[in-house]
């Protein structure tokens, strides 16, 4: 029996992996791990059924040039062949002709080491991964509000107490249901949840309150109830006189935003903005969390800065069981951005253009710290620029599935042709594997070794159950073998514990300090929280009770503006187009889709019935939605639970993001995949 | 950078307020000169009756504090009266003898309150006698919150104490405090009119409303809505009178029978009634001011007639925009065109451009008063005569009257009185233009159909975390054996009192007792 973590979701739910067979797993409950004691999704429950499975990549490919189809080949033939191409592109085109592109999924060693490898044996700036599409703007929000990006500065756990919870963005019930428990006990203890979506989901049907509003007007929104909060002198003057800067800024520009404004643009009547500012002011403890529909916007940076500012101004944060937070994505989406793999950032969560940083890094390296490049574009930016002038003319991919979860998927697949070299590391042959000259096949979860982050900061251990397939590596031993194969000047080790301890020296003095955490203290402490920078140090569960992590120690109040979705809706496209996820599919749905104990009933779209008799369709017929950017046909799925000037589609499937709109926030560079104009016809 | 070299405006007022802030999101605030004829600093006049109601304070109205204006290189100037615009030298003179040259000149001077013709409102210096009050600024509010106290009115309860470590206690309100309640007529009965009367009567007020039309809101709603909005004041304690105007205020005798002289006033009215009050509201409306405009020689009709640049059709070099703005035939008086103008215009001073045109605005105006819903999206009325097509439903009994106006499939006009709970998405129709189908509108006026419950069929899924229906869940025989044979109830725990109930009320098996 062996103790690990479910392979998708940020919160990492512990579970244990009993050997069935000589092949076959059997995942069983462990009570102990508390995040998630003993509770698991059907996603967890069925995650063994990729071992054994015929989708199993166990062979390198590589595409043949007379057929143009991909053929099996040896490692040492694939792995020659990548490195053979990347040195002559870098002998003509300089190290920034080859790009790489890592993803949210990885274990924090193998962020840490895709970052090396590409500064160090490529030599390139050019890296960045899809985590930049999940909670970049949450990250860059609370950097500057709070001086450092941990999605949850509290155990989760801790919403149980608090009095008023708010989920802006959330449907936690079906991406995460574990920790809907969360929610229960705490209505059990007579705290009130409140639930802003333009669908009413399963995690709003457990809420005491709703609301409501039009995709991508959350901030707008925030922006009133601050306004409200202000009107009912429910502001903490001591608490922001003593722990914030640049309040009266914020009091000033939410001045502009009373209560019908408020509803004019977003949609939600001003009597539940009243109702809801009275409920925050009267609330001893409120908790406000953010998920990426809040997130994923071309404003969502602001978005998020706005909620923080109302949690400053009733003075929560820092305070037990009250305060902000971010419930990260993707499994590793905490540690998969802060160990080097994000276009401006080194191991610890060090700015790249930071001397000092590039110093301490480099030193660890054994290199000089001249030798590192600097910053390199954002996700999508990154991959606009493939095969153009300036852009890389080669990529790697590990860990991302780009042609299913790329905005303006059309427009990404077609750099992707563009390209001289695409090299996908991968489990299964992804949409993004089969466009791929060479495709490398890697372990999955219950076969190899790592550290995850989860939600909350806590630094778990995925530990091996089983021998991966014959012919299968780990995503290490292929950056180990690429890397030598490239000339690195240092070496790159395979083995997850000695990278970890790598990691750990390189992330010491930094944001995110690893430093003290070994994979025996995750054992014994059933997780370790980040900064813990010594052995010594026993973690950090929660942040800013005494400051923030900013020069002066205190949070930073910044002033923000509404602007709207980058697309307005109009004659042509009429409603509003959001996007998200399934309870049994996960992402990109490259390894649930495969799985033969999870439904896949393909993409959908959900209309409400008002809509639906517009376009004269009934549940279940197909229905096309087209945008700027592309069509989907689908069947309509007819509830009443969406606002009727809304649809959704989820994006585990192709299709979605061929829609979705590829405006980024000017900070984050998230691009804006929750809210653009769509039609919809049968 | 302006584009025009030095911009000068006429007016600190909302409109105004947002040009400034466009200019300045421009990298213009260094060639922008404010001239306000109000002592403060830029405030949100759209609050100013919560403010009387107590419902947001006065020290919260602050749209842009001086120091921002300088921070920017605005040279905002406070308490500065335009006397007149010399558009050969291109320059305006203040009422102290200065002298500011522009090159460009936009005036957002807005509007003023009509005086309604009552004979003794205005004492012989020219001033509002004591005991009437105007409502337009901040002073208005100011002296009239100080007239209440005056009459002994307790401070507005209802807002809390500023928060601290230690919770809150709210604010006690001692309605006691004076035995007989002060009276206040209202005379208006337009949205500002309305706001301000339920304003003080949530203060505590014995309030009357004095409307010259046959019924509120008479400029934007049609009958049926004002009457409802009548009865409601009228539940809510205010007397409304309608079709009657107010021709005369005199003072009263000393002893009219109160039991402590307060000096009240009587205003009479022209169907022989007068009514004794305290205080007199003016509220009948404002028009747009155009004193300097006209004094500048621009073409003036209502408002100051600019072009679809927001250029005065008199001198391109002179702007005009927000409530003292006159375009394709109409003024507004809201806030949300003068910010759409406000945007525009700061467009054309930095990047000229003809291509970007104003073409007029939608506007939603919403009551802001305790206890009264009313929402009235474009011109309702006018629409109706335009032959637009009228879905309307009125329900006396709960006090509501909702109507939209279509014209192909667009709502082009809306009323909706005492019943608010689809605003959220009719408005967004109605700005977004977006085409309905023909049995939209009545849905959008009809509640939502809840079906009614039912059996749950064996395909029904119940556990949406492990996949499992209620078929599945009814062939188990305990908890225990569901939980472990189907893993429901393991994974969010949400379907646990459903899983309960279905193993509850499952039948028998046959063969046991």
């Amino acid at each position: 029996m062996t103790h690990t973590h479910c392979p998708y979701c940020s919160l990492q739910c512990g579970m244990s992996l009993e050997r069935t067979g000589r092949a076959t797993l059997e995942v069983r409950a462990w009570p102990d791990f508390p995040v998630n004691e003993g509770a698991l999704c059907r996603k967890g429950w069925t995650a063994a059924g990729l071992r054994g499975s015929r989708e199993r990549l166990t062979s390198p490919l590589v595409r043949d040039r007379a057929s143009g189809e991909l053929r099996t080949a040896s490692w040492d033939e694939a792995l020659d062949l990548v490195a053979g191409r990347l040195l002559a592109l870098r002998e003509s085109h300089g190290p920034d002709s080859v790009a790489v592109f890592g993803g949210g999924g990885l274990t924090n060693e193998k962020a840490y080491q895709l970052g090396k490898l590409a500064r160090v044996a490529v030599g390139t700036s050019q890296i960045d991964y899809n985590g930049r599409w999940c909670m970049s703007s949450a990250a860059s929000a609370a950097n500057q509000a709070f001086g450092i990006d941990r999605g949850l500065p509290f155990p989760l756990a801790d919403v149980e107490q608090t009095d008023v919870l708010v989920l802006v963005g959330s449907n936690l019930a079906e991406t995460m249901p574990p920790a809907a428990r969360h929610l229960d006990r705490l209505r059990e203890r007579g705290g009130h949840v409140v639930v802003v979506d333009p669908r009413r989901t399963a995690t709003a049907e457990r809420a005491d309150t709703f609301l409501q509003p039009v995709p991508g007007t959350d901030l707008a929104l925030a922006l009133g109830l601050l306004h409200l909060v202000v009107a009912l002198g429910g502001v903490d003057e001591e608490y922001v006189a003593a722990r914030t800067t640049g309040f009266d800024a914020v009091r000033r520009a939410v001045a502009a935003w009373w209560p019908e404004r408020v509803e004019r643009v977003t949609g939600v009547p001003a009597s539940e903005l009243r109702a809801l500012a009275g409920l925050l002011v009267g609330a001893d403890k409120v908790t406000v969390l953010t998920a990426r529909g809040a997130e994923q916007h071309a404003q969502g940076t602001d978005t998020v800065l706005a909620w923080v500012n109302l949690t400053l101004a009733l003075g929560m944060p820092g305070r037990a069981s009250a305060g902000y937070g971010c419930l990260t994505g993707q499994g590793n989406g905490q540690g998969g951005r802060e160990h080097g793999q994000k276009a401006d950032q080194l191991p610890g969560y060090r700015m790249i253009d930071d001397p000092a940083a590039r110093e301490h890094v480099a030193r660890v390296w054994g290199l000089p710290a001249a030798s590192l490049p600097g910053a390199g574009r954002s996700a999508y930016e990154l991959l606009d620029s493939l095969g153009t002038d300036g852009g890389a003319r080669a990529l790697l991919v590990f860990g991302s599935n780009i042609v299913v979860s790329a905005p303006n998927a059309t427009h990404v697949t077609r750099r992707l042709e563009a390209l001289d070299l695409l090299v996908v590391a991968d489990l299964v042959l992804s949409e993004t594997a089969a466009m791929a000259d060479v495709v490398l096949p890697v372990t999955q979860w219950a076969e190899e070794t790592g550290t995850m982050t989860n939600l909350e900061g806590r630094v778990v251990l995925r530990e091996r159950a089983v021998a991966p397939p014959d012919g299968v590596w780990t995503d290490l031993e292929v950056m180990a073998g690429l890397a030598s194969r490239l000339g690195s000047p240092v070496d790159f080790s395979a083995d997850a514990e000695e990278v970890f301890a790598e990691l750990g020296r390189a992330s010491a003095g930094g944001r995110a300090d690893y430093a003290g955490i070994t994979y025996d203290r995750i054992r014994e402490e059933h997780g370790v929280f980040w900064p813990c920078p010594s052995a010594e140090h026993p973690g950090t569960p929660r942040l800013f009770a005494d400051s923030f992590a900013t020069p002066d120690g205190r949070a930073r109040c910044v002033a923000v503006e509404h602007r709207g979705p980058a697309e307005v809706v109009c004659a042509d496209y009429p409603v509003h187009l959001t996007t998200g996820r399934v309870l049994a599919q996960y992402q990109s749905g490259a390894q649930t889709r495969r799985i033969r104990d999870l439904p896949d009933d393909g993409p959908f779209v959900e209309l409400h019935p008002m809509l639906a008799d517009r376009i004269g369709a009934h549940d279940g017929d197909l229905v096309v939605v087209t945008t700027r950017r592309g069509e989907l046909k689908a069947p309509a799925r007819v509830v009443s639970t969406i606002r009727p000037d809304t649809v959704f589609v989820p994006f585990h499937w192709v299709g979605a993001n061929r829609l979705t709109h590829d405006a980024l926030d000017p900070s984050s560079r998230m691009p804006e995949f929750k809210a653009c104009a769509a039609a919809v016809r049968t | 950078m302006s584009a025009v070299g030095r911009v000068v405006v006429v007016g600190s007022g909302m409109a105004a307020t947002r040009l400034v802030e466009e200019l300045v999101a421009r990298g213009a605030g260094a060639d922008v000169v404010v001239l306000g004829d109000e002592p403060h600093a830029p405030y949100n006049r759209i609050l100013l009756s919560a403010v009387l109601e107590g419902t947001h304070p006065a020290s919260a109205l602050t749209l842009r504090e001086p120091r921002w204006y300088a921070e920017h290189g605005v040279d905002l100037r406070l308490g500065a009266r335009v006397l007149g615009v010399d558009r050969e030298r291109r320059d305006v003179m203040l009422v102290d003898g200065t002298v500011v040259p522009y090159d460009r000149l936009v005036l957002a001077t807005g509007s003023i309150p009509s005086l309604p013709p009552i004979r003794g409102l205005v004492r012989l210096d020219g001033r509002l006698r004591e005991r009437v009050h105007a409502f337009r600024s901040l002073d208005d509010c100011t002296r009239l919150m100080g007239a209440l106290t005056s009459l002994g009115v307790p401070d507005p309860c209802g807002l809390v104490t500023n928060r601290t470590s230690g919770g809150r206690e709210p604010a006690v309100c001692d309605q006691t405090a004076r035995l007989k309640p002060a009276r206040a007529v209202v005379v208006g009965g337009g949205l500002l009119g309305l706001q301000v009367a339920r304003a003080l009567s949530v203060r505590g007020l014995d309030t009357e409303i004095v409307e010259g039309g046959e019924h509120l809101l008479r400029s934007q709603v049609g009958s049926p809505a004002g009457q409802v909005l009548a009865r409601d004041l009228r539940r809510l304690g205010t007397t409304v009178y309608t079709g009657a105007r107010a021709v005369r205020l005199t003072d009263l005798p000393a002893d009219t029978g109160t039991d402590t002289d307060t000096g009240g006033v009587g205003l009479r009215l022209d169907n022989g009634y007068t009514l004794e009050t305290d205080l007199v509201v003016l509220t009948a409306g404002g028009r747009p001011s155009t004193a300097l405009a006209r004094g500048a020689g621009l073409e003036v009709r209502r408002g100051v007639v600019v072009d679809e640049h927001l250029a005065c059709v008199t001198d391109p070099d002179v702007h005009a925009l927000g409530d003292c703005a006159e375009h394709a035939g109409r003024t507004t008086g809201f806030v949300a065109p003068a910010w759409e103008q406000a945007a525009l215009l700061a467009h054309h001073l930095t990047a000229p451009s003809t291509a970007l045109t104003y073409t007029g605005s939608r506007t939603v105006a919403r009551l802001r008063a305790t206890g009264l819903d009313v929402a009235v999206l474009g011109d309702p009325e006018r629409a109706t005569a335009d032959g637009g097509d009228v879905v309307e439903v009125t329900n006396p009994v709960v006090g509501s009257h909702r109507k939209l106006v279509v014209r192909d499939g667009v709502i082009v006009a809306a009323t909706l009185v005492g019943d608010l709970s689809r605003i959220g998405l009719i408005t967004q129709y109605f700005d977004h233009g977006t085409r309905l189908a023909g049995t939209e509108p009545g849905q959008l006026l009809m509640g939502d159909r809840t079906a009614p419950p039912s059996r749950l069929a064996d395909d029904a899924e119940i556990c949406a975390c492990a996949g499992v229906s209620a078929g599945r869940i009814r062939a188990c025989a305990s908890l225990d054996e569901a939980r472990d044979t189907t893993r429901a109830t393991t994974g969010c725990g949400g379907c646990a009192s459903a899983v309960r109930e279905l193993l509850a009320t499952r039948p028998a098996l046959s063969g046991t007792t």
